[in-house]
């Protein structure tokens, strides 16, 4: 098995706001945050696989790519988190949350390799790694 | 609201926050002879010291916050790491910081132990999960819990 890694990036509105919480709750849990603002996102998407005989390759990276555009960047680059994305709907548009929405949206199309690690930077200080995991109750 | 509304189940996921610091420090075992100092860590021996702007990574993991949609602990994370590690390490110099107990001197592999333990011991059991310690852009020191990674006296320099 080898792991393989396909990078890319979307650029995207998005605020923190539980409407569970009023306003005051809300600025005092997530700051500055709860203001629409965006980020320039980078998203890499890791695969694992065994490289087949015949091309060399776990899977073509241009097919991935094209696959996380048709997946995953087509619902999200230059979109509104908030409202934009039905597949986060109900969630709060955190890095964790849309790691774990990305997994969703590309683990059930992956053909070839398998869905490894979504690994997702607001900016160049901090990364969210998802590995497909559940903390069952 | 991340739940899993099926399951009632929550992803689990890492977080990694980068910081920085600069620090000065000095290879030096007082065990040792002048020369064989000077022959063990080369240049990094220099009488009057040396410094490095250090870059360091910690992953934390655990399961999505349902209420903030984030890893629970994750902003207590830079609160620890700026009173904890920054506060104290950046400018500073790393020798007057590093005892005997933590290792026979300040080399990058002993410096991630001795952040490792700060790290672990303020966050809540299991949370830390990886530590990554550039001392320069080449020379890279990381820690797992599970023990990959672990740490090895510098055989040379």
């Amino acid at each position: 098995m080898i792991r393989l890694t396909k990078r890319v990036e979307f650029c995207a509105a998005h605020r923190y706001v539980n409407p569970r919480w009023g306003e005051d709750e809300n600025r005092r849990r997530f700051g500055k945050a709860v203001n629409l603002h965006g980020h320039n996102y980078v998203l890499e998407v890791t695969i694992q696989g065994t490289p087949a005989p015949d091309t060399g390759m776990v899977m073509d990276l241009k097919a991935l790519k094209d696959l996380i555009v048709d997946a995953v960047l087509i619902h999200l680059d230059h979109k509104n988190l908030n409202v934009d994305v039905p597949a986060l709907v109900g969630r709060l548009p955190t890095p964790e949350n849309l790691a774990v929405t990305i997994w969703g949206l590309l683990a059930p199309r992956l053909v070839g390799g398998s869905l490894y690690r979504i690994r997702l930077c607001e900016d160049d200080g901090s990364a969210v790694d998802y590995y497909g995991e559940w903390d069952r109750p | 609201m991340s739940g899993d509304v099926a399951t009632g189940g929550v992803p689990v996921v890492e977080v990694t926050q980068r910081f920085r610091f600069a620090a000065a420090h000095r290879m030096h075992n007082p065990r040792l002879s002048a020369e064989e100092n000077r022959r063990l860590y080369g240049r990094c021996n220099h009488a009057n010291g040396h410094g490095h702007t250090y870059r360091v990574a910690v992953t934390i993991r655990g399961p999505i916050a349902t209420e903030t949609g984030r890893l629970e602990d994750r902003d207590r994370l830079c609160e620890i790491v700026q009173a904890r590690v920054l506060d104290r390490f950046d400018q500073a110099d790393l020798d007057g910081l590093i005892t005997p107990a933590d290792g026979v001197t300040s080399t990058a592999e002993v410096l991630t132990g001795v952040l490792w333990r700060i790290l672990e011991e303020a966050l809540p059991a299991g949370r830390l999960v990886r530590l990554r310690v550039e001392e320069t852009p080449n020379n890279i020191c990381e820690l797992d819990s599970d023990g990959r990674g672990e740490q090895r006296p510098r055989s040379g320099k």
